[in-house]
């Protein structure tokens, strides 16, 4: 029984009450007193949800306004971690990185993720072992992976610029070239994500009806034609779901450039230049490295700031058109009023 | 008997209420057992066997006191740090690596050594050391562990093979300095075309700070990075690259390493425990080829560590007595010969133990070499904002080294820094 059962039969129970009174003559007990096993039912949740959950959030509120270096008395100073947020060249550089790596992760990640889906779709032999292929990345230790695929990045004891000096294509680094280096990081997470979308898009695939692509076969569609006049047209929700997942994923992206460009001994993060600082690696930095725990908790309310606006403009996309819309007209209809 | 459902449910939130009761109650304000002193490090910073010895038969000279000793792994300093903040179950001794000063403005949170007689002992360690434990306003809050005094590490097999002199006299007075450190690297290449004698520009810098008399911050917290001698140490950094002497490797990258086994960097100049965790780790196979000498351009220190008591500790002298036995001038020798921890005192360096030659070094007896360096770093006045400084440096001399203009990047630095010190009050 969840909480709004509780309240609802407090309702009822007062009402009761006023009304007529219980047949054996006795008074009811009063609502908390009666419904005391059900509040403890459902209080580890929202016990844990307080101390983990809303504190910590209410804190970093607090926080944001403070500078604390972790021991020491923490002194207000209004709006100066946000106004020096504002001027901080690492801090926009950092949103720059996120972006860039987003978008050179999350695009060739969609679209591969649709490719392999069609491809498992129309697989006739090991369906299941392909399936489960593609999935795996996603369920090995990041870190671990991260570390494996550094030492095949590194720059000059590298597997892939061995590979690359081989065929006399000559070095790229990897690790320490700007472009590069975001790359690198988009490639680990396109690595350990298409899969997981792919099913995601296999799963929107089966639910198209095959009345669709028995019509477009008879009436002489090729495989090309099929996947990009029919397959994608009818899977725009969940491609636009797996880009909203991908874009509050990409945006809050953090381990793989901290494993792939560790913390040195001064304290830098992202690698040279802080080319693949993302946000949250930023905001890691300042608080837990350079104790600046006011400071970190302002930038984590930026990222809050920006995954909102980001989420609204993903809303906006998804509520566009009637056809894209999850729910029913009527609820549509409500949230615009909102 | 069977058990009921009720009667579990029972139980279960009853063992919960006994297991939340004493850590919650938040009175119990040092951690561990009334008789027990506990100490927090990270892995391979104090003796293992010392520390055994310690918990199982008691702290020599504190009479019914037992150690308890966490070693409380990753991100050290944010452990220590919700554990002070907390104000509850604090440790009654930390580890604190070398960025002591990053707790001089916290220093009313550990106890001053003082008041047991720390001075007595100061004879015992290096000065440059033991002023490092010295708040400005005279307080001692930590004591000296080991220290990183630096040598010239290098191949002297491939030395030989450029035709260059492998006997570390001879070497050291063929690069005394800087500038004879290029020369030899200009030499190398005879026989490796692709010979580099640093891994990246920073490190360069980092090893030339540590040789200079003074840091960023003068003692009355004025700013002095932007002085000649510091501008000069950039440039010297951006030449090295410019000459094609550093392999660009990047902090932290598995290049580090991939330079030391492949050979490609045959010589370097390193603190004490580079040789561990490089050459001896990396590239075992090159086991006896090694030799150091005294390190061009002066010696200085890179690492090492303390000890502190804290304010909540429980017997603050009990503490004292286990840090002082802990690091006496014996027992750094057997800090050494087991987990190859300097020692900061320079007491135990002619130690027999010490003096004991290495293998891996063909035979040499490396103390020889570090004994000396570590007598001769100079006594330097750390700042609790150079954690803010040192990245700031090291961050452009990567950009430096990807292509930045050696002037702009030198202006930049000081740019950041002069804001980063505003915006912490330093300045």
């Amino acid at each position: 029984m969840g909480l709004a059962d509780a309240l609802r039969g407090k309702t009822v129970e007062r009402r009761g009450r006023t009304a007529k009174p219980p047949p054996d003559g006795s008074r009811p007990l009063p609502g908390w007193r009666r419904y005391w096993p059900m509040y403890t039912a459902v209080s580890p949740f929202f016990l844990l949800f307080a101390v983990f959950g809303v504190f910590p959030v209410g804190f970093s509120i607090y926080l944001s306004f403070m500078s604390w270096d972790g021991i020491g008395e923490t002194r207000p100073i209004g709006w100066e971690n946000y106004a020096y947020l504002v001027t901080d060249s690492d801090f926009w550089q950092s949103i720059g990185n996120t972006l860039v790596i987003w978008i050179l992760s999350t695009v060739p990640m969609v679209f591969l993720a649709l490719v392999i889906a069609y491809a498992l779709h129309t697989t006739v032999r090991f369906k299941a072992f392909y399936r489960v292929a593609y999935f795996v990345p996603n369920v090995t230790s990041i870190v671990a992976m991260t570390l494996v695929l550094g030492s095949v990045f590194s720059d000059s004891s590298g597997l892939l610029n061995s590979a690359l000096r081989a065929i006399s294509a000559g070095e790229v680094g990897w690790l320490s070239d700007p472009w590069a280096m975001k790359v690198s990081v988009a490639a680990i997470t396109i690595w350990r994500w298409v899969g997981y979308n792919a099913i995601i898009c296999l799963a929107g695939l089966q639910a198209i009806s095959s009345d669709v692509f028995e019509a477009a076969k008879v009436d002489g569609a090729d495989n090309r034609q099929t996947f990009f006049r029919i397959t994608i047209p009818m899977l725009r929700p969940v491609i636009l779901f797996v880009a909203v997942t991908s874009t509050i994923g990409g945006l809050q992206l953090f381990t793989e450039p901290q494993v792939l460009f560790p913390v040195d001994d001064n304290g830098n993060v992202g690698g040279p230049g802080g080319e693949a600082t993302t946000i949250v690696l930023y905001l890691y930095q300042q608080a837990f490295v350079f104790n600046r725990f006011g400071y970190g908790a302002a930038v984590g309310w930026a990222l809050f700031l920006l995954i909102a606006v980001f989420s609204v403009i993903n809303w906006r996309l998804i509520g566009g058109r009637d056809e894209d819309a999850i729910g029913t007209g009527k609820r549509k209809g409500k949230s615009r009023a909102r | 008997m069977a058990v009921s459902r009720r009667r579990f449910l029972a139980l279960g939130a009853g063992s919960a209420a006994g297991g939340f009761g004493p850590a919650g109650c938040g009175s119990q304000r040092s951690l561990g057992d009334p008789d027990e002193i506990t100490l927090w490090t990270w892995d391979r910073s104090v003796s293992d066997e010392l520390v055994a010895r310690a918990e199982t038969k008691g702290i020599p000279g504190a009479q019914g006191f037992k150690l308890s000793r966490t070693n409380i792994g990753g991100h050290f300093n944010t452990k220590v740090r919700t554990a002070l903040a907390g104000k509850s179950l604090v440790p009654d001794i930390i580890g604190i690596n070398s960025d002591v000063a990053t707790y001089f403005p916290n220093q009313d949170m550990f106890v001053d050594l003082n008041a047991f007689g720390a001075a007595e002992l100061k004879s015992r360690y290096l000065d440059w050391k033991w002023s490092e434990c010295i708040t400005p306003e005279g307080r001692m809050i930590a004591f000296p562990m080991d220290t990183g005094p630096t040598g010239l590490f290098y191949r002297a097999d491939l030395l030989q093979e450029a035709g260059i002199t492998t006997d570390p006299k001879e070497l050291a007075a063929r690069a005394p300095d800087w500038d004879g450190f290029i020369a030899l690297g200009k030499e190398l290449r005879r026989s490796q075309e692709r010979a580099v004698i640093c891994p990246n520009i920073r490190h360069v810098w980092s090893i030339r700070l540590g040789q200079l008399g003074s840091k960023f911050m003068t003692e009355d917290g004025r700013y002095i990075g932007d002085r000649d001698e510091l501008r000069e140490a950039f440039e010297l950094a951006y030449r090295i690259g410019r000459e094609g002497l550093s392999a660009g490797a990047p902090e932290g990258s598995p290049d580090l390493y991939g330079v030391i086994t492949s050979g490609r960097q045959p010589v370097g100049i390193g603190a004490v425990w580079w040789g561990l965790a490089f050459p001896e780790s990396a590239a075992p196979k090159t086991g006896g080829k090694w030799r150091v000498a005294d390190p061009p351009g002066g010696s200085g220190n890179v690492g090492g560590s303390f000890l502190a008591i804290t304010k909540y500790s429980k017997n603050p002298e009990a503490a004292y007595k286990f840090i002082t036995w802990l690091q006496s001038p014996e027992n750094q020798v057997k800090a050494f010969t087991e987990m190859s921890l300097f020692p900061s005192s320079p007491h135990s360096f002619t130690r027999p133990e010490m003096r004991e030659s290495r293998p891996f070094y063909g035979g040499q007896r490396t103390i020889e070499v570090f004994g000396p360096s570590a007598r001769q770093v100079r006594t330097v006045n750390k700042s609790p904002y150079d954690r803010v400084m040192d990245p700031v440096f090291a961050a452009e001399l990567a950009n430096v080294e990807s292509g930045k203009n050696v002037d702009t990047a030198w202006r930049d630095a000081q740019n950041t820094i002069e804001r980063e010190l505003i915006r912490e009050g330093a300045i």
